[in-house]
């Protein structure tokens, strides 16, 4: 075989990116590059797709490896107890509040109930939405709330990620952008049902005191 | 679907049914922690992402489409993305944007004629029209979660090498997949 360069076609092009992206030899720009494509090009997806199953037979390989039983733990955080009321997890409420953006996200809420430390008292949150790998945990101990990104894609160059914090019916406060994997921020006020969501702003933030860009995650405060 | 239980199970959970989320536990919890400790190699992170997974499939199960490939395919691509972004997270990125960024912009081709469940089957024996250490390094890419830097440093070669090794391997495999 030789490596002389060979000429390649635009459809040739998408489909070698649709192999990279699956076989996970991108660098993370380029992953989420490929991520925000492939959920609003149907022919790109379409590509991804065929290669998941191209590359199927590869999964052979991957050895059994017995988990211990963590229902219980997924189970908590998918159907918390206080929202499994009909409509509880599913309602408007909150989109009224936001306004732009959430009915794309499909309003998946997850309210997450970390048990970990119970001694502590505080709340936390899980911010995220359905048709998006990104996941955020919030935290709030006394004035402070930190953010820790879990999953999901870094930021594009040239925008940044915004919070705001959202309380029954007022407008959204912006509690400070995120500018790095895990973000520490002041805020007095946060508690138990309070809404958190994360809008992409272009670099510098949002200029007008509320979200510009589109809301990305979303979640609601709960106590520990 | 009759040869597919985890796509019967799938299409249940996507009707809210919580008993057959449980059973598609037990049937493949097993399998993706494979998958999960293979890439990201410590056991925490593997089950603190083997939790995510199954919050994803819960979310997503209405998305599965049977008729385009089987139940344990669409899942293992969510760990494998899951835990590949999380490798990705806590590496240094290195940046191959340059000849990348140019494709995203491309326009959309025509609609991809490759979807065809099953049609997969052959990949041991495409595998094999690939020079010897041209096929470890898809395989590596695909099972461990390699980046294009990865291989670039295991096999000794530069970056631009391996993503053109790469590339064309991927043409071959596509090639013969299709043949």
């Amino acid at each position: 075989m030789t490596d002389t360069v060979i000429p390649i076609s635009p459809e040739d092009e998408d489909d070698l990116l649709a192999a990279e992206f699956v076989l996970g030899v991108l660098s993370l720009p380029d992953r989420a590059r490929a991520e925000a494509r492939l959920r609003q090009d149907d022919s790109f997806a379409a590509r991804v797709s065929a290669w998941e199953i191209h590359l199927e037979g590869l999964n052979d390989d991957y050895a059994e490896v017995a988990a211990p039983d963590l229902m219980p733990a997924i189970e908590a955080r998918l159907f918390p107890k206080a929202e499994t009321r009909q409509g509880g997890w599913r309602g408007n409420w909150f989109a009224g509040a936001l306004g732009l953006g959430l009915a794309t996200l499909s309003a998946v809420v997850l309210a997450a109930f970390l048990l970990l430390n119970p001694a502590a008292p505080g709340f936390t949150a899980i911010l995220t939405a359905e048709a998006s790998d990104l996941r955020y945990e919030a935290r709030v101990e006394g004035e402070n709330i930190t953010l820790v990104q879990l999953a999901g894609a870094a930021t594009e160059p040239g925008k940044v990620r915004e919070l705001w914090m959202i309380i029954g019916d007022a407008a959204p406060i912006s509690l400070g952008l995120l500018t790095a994997q895990s973000v520490t921020l002041a805020a007095i006020g946060p508690a138990d049902g309070v809404v958190l969501a994360i809008s992409l702003e272009p670099a510098g933030g949002s200029t007008t005191g509320a979200p510009t860009g589109p809301v990305l995650v979303v979640g609601t405060l709960s106590t520990t | 679907m009759l040869d597919d239980p985890i796509a019967k199970l799938l299409e249940d959970i996507s009707a809210q049914d919580r008993a057959a989320f449980r059973a598609l536990y037990s049937a493949s919890s097993a399998k993706l922690m494979g998958v999960l400790l293979r890439i990201l190699g410590q056991r925490s992170e593997a089950e603190d992402a083997l939790q995510e997974v199954f919050t994803r499939v819960w979310l997503r199960a209405g998305r599965f489409d049977a008729t385009k490939g089987r139940g344990m395919t669409w899942m293992i691509a969510i760990a494998r993305n899951l835990a590949i972004d999380r490798l990705r997270s806590r590496q240094p990125t290195t940046s191959d944007d340059e000849t990348l960024a140019a494709l995203v912009d491309s326009a959309p081709g025509v609609e991809s004629r490759l979807v065809a469940a099953g049609e997969a089957r052959r990949i041991s024996d495409c595998f094999a029209t690939l020079e010897p250490d041209r096929a470890a390094a898809v395989r590596g890419a695909y099972l461990d979660g390699q980046s294009y830097g990865d291989l670039a440093a295991r096999h000794d070669v530069p970056l631009n090498t391996m993503r053109t090794w790469l590339r064309r391997s991927l043409l071959k495999l596509k090639e013969c997949m299709e043949a």
